[in-house]
């Protein structure tokens, strides 16, 4: 369980991006956090991880597995990333070293993180690659020389690599087009049942999360202000925004 | 008879020849205070279309015509003179606005490049505008583009391509970066213009937009046109595996996104259908290029579209 409660962020120049929000993740589950621009989501992820900028002021308790996080010394909290709970950043599939392999990013992150031999490093590579639908082909290729699809599949992988418990993903499918949207939040679906995983994810579109998460949490302002299971919220939304965004999208759909 | 604002007949565009051609054989019309949407994911040719139509970009072959009159023989002066009666919003927001202007200054712009003098009935209307889009007065002069976000800049450009009252708009995505509320207003304020008797080109990924928007819609993939026909029929009754693939692939509130594609290498100097490398169905025919077919008023490049029912 990743329980986060009375989490708050203020960023150095005063700005008060997170208050008191709070939220709890079950393994195997997809909780998505909605909100329009500016409402905190990025924020609350990153302040999860102790990845905000250097001044910030973080507030309240982010357990994952009943571990304190917050309260560990940076060199616990570096061991806990990655292997406890990874991050897909948005716009991850530009986040690849132009000039290496995938294989060579592959073994960077493993040789930091676990104690394989180049060996069983690689197969365990091509295993991951595999397992979000790439050959293993794709070990020696550059950034490049992949689609925007493949290089966010790539990016999943990576992830994975340090068989986390919980996996945070900010707009883990913005800048790609609808099908392989689709393509990529079904294989993300079926990653979270297959492993047993608990997997946050950011995102401003309402629709998307509740086609595919199985829990909603509204933000608005920096604040938590509504969670319910997906097919709950969109038929009886409760807070006045989420209201407003149900509204806006059936709208659309008419 | 209603005034013809657009059209393209067979236009084939060629960036070089050892690829596959960025549009092939494509034609559409638009007539006065009509409304058209281009789908397709990136690749698919649509913003070469918009470019080929404003005389940006020349054809490899085919015809293009702005309100009746040709864009091939037209020099640059006379291209200058047509593009004045219509607006484009490029798609990207960064490149498409200038950075050291006030939003207010972007706004009238095309008003003091357009009009000898700029009368305060002008200046009145883009501050309506600018208001009528949500951004606030306090920054109209106040700050520069270059510290807006995207989602801001779009609507910056909306305003500042609506501001000399256009015959047609051609808009690129001109709603990626929208939260779901903003996106309703950017919607009702162009519906409102195309009530007033403008026409619209207008771009975009997403079926569901271009139902909200446009009467009629043409489907691309890889440059050709798959399907055709009234925005509402495309949602509801796809004919084109392509145009099935993106309505069931579409968030909607509540409904699972479902994957119809199954992605296939193509062999080296494959000659037929565009989407064979993603279509489910695919069978030998589709070895040859499938004709567009009229049915009424829907048209479909498939051999199976028009017969195919679901099992």
């Amino acid at each position: 369980m990743m329980e986060v409660s009375s989490l708050s962020a203020t960023y150095p120049n005063g700005f008060n991006a997170v208050k008191r929000a709070d939220l709890n993740l079950a393994s195997g589950k997809m909780l998505a956090l909605v909100g329009e621009s500016g409402s905190g989501k990025s924020t609350l992820i990153y302040a999860c991880l102790g990845l905000l900028p250097k001044g910030s002021k973080v507030s309240g308790k982010v357990l994952f597995d009943q571990i304190d996080f917050l309260a560990l010394p940076q060199e616990s909290q570096r061991r806990i990333r990655w292997k406890k709970v990874s991050l897909i950043l948005q716009g991850t599939m530009n986040s690849f070293t132009p000039v290496l392999t995938i294989k060579r990013q592959f073994l960077e992150t493993m040789e930091e993180h676990l104690k394989l031999t180049q060996r069983e490093a690689e197969a365990k590579a091509a295993g991951l690659l595999e397992e979000v639908g790439l050959d293993d082909g794709f070990l020696s290729r550059y950034p490049h020389e992949m689609s925007g699809g493949q290089k966010q599949r790539c990016a999943i992988a990576m992830a994975l690599c340090c068989d986390p418990d919980y996996l945070l993903a900010d707009e883990p499918t913005t800048a790609l087009d609808v099908i392989t949207q689709a393509e990529i939040m079904n294989l993300l679906k079926s990653i979270v049942r297959r492993r047993n995983m608990g997997m946050l994810m950011v995102t401003h579109d309402l629709a998307l999360a509740s086609s595919t998460a199985d829990e909603i949490c509204v933000m608005y302002q920096g604040c938590t202000i509504e969670t319910e299971r997906s097919d709950v919220i969109i038929r009886s939304p409760k807070q006045p925004h989420t209201i407003a965004l149900v509204k806006s999208l059936s709208m659309m759909e008419e | 008879m209603t005034k013809e604002v657009a059209a393209v007949e067979n236009l084939t565009l060629i960036f070089d020849k050892s690829y596959a051609p960025a549009l092939a054989d494509v034609s559409f019309y638009l007539k006065e205070r009509e409304s058209l949407s281009l789908v397709g994911e990136s690749g698919s040719g649509k913003t070469s279309l918009l470019r080929l139509l404003l005389g940006l970009l020349r054809p490899s072959s085919g015809k293009a015509r702005l309100f009746g009159q040709p864009l091939d023989g037209m020099d640059e002066k006379e291209l200058r003179s047509i593009r004045r009666k219509c607006s484009y919003i490029p798609q990207d927001p960064f490149g498409g606005l200038p950075p050291t202007l006030n939003p207010l200054q972007a706004v009238i712009e095309p008003l003091i490049i357009t009009r000898s003098n700029l009368k305060d009935v002008e200046t009145e209307k883009a501050k309506k505008l600018l208001s009528s889009l949500g951004i606030e007065e306090a920054l109209w002069e106040r700050k520069l583009i270059q510290g807006f976000s995207g989602g801001q800049r779009q609507r910056i450009m909306l305003a500042r391509a609506l501001v000399t009252d256009p015959e047609l708009l051609l808009a690129d995505e001109p709603t990626s970066m929208q939260d779901a509320s903003t996106r309703m207003d950017l919607i009702n304020l162009l519906k409102a213009y195309l009530k007033k008797g403008m026409s619209l080109i207008f771009v975009t990924h997403d079926l569901l937009l271009a139902k909200a928007m446009t009467q009629r819609g043409i489907v691309l993939y890889r440059g050709r046109v798959c399907e055709t026909g009234p925005t509402d029929l495309l949602l509801r009754d796809p004919l084109h595996p392509y145009t099935k693939a993106l309505v069931s692939a579409l968030p909607k509130l509540g409904k699972p996104v479902e994957v119809k594609v199954k992605r296939k290498t193509l062999p080296t100097g494959f000659k037929g259908c565009s989407y064979f490398a993603l279509c489910p169905y695919g069978f030998d025919r589709c070895k040859d290029l499938p004709p567009l077919k009229q049915l009424g008023e829907r048209s479909v490049a498939c051999f199976i579209g028009d017969t195919f029912q679901e099992t």
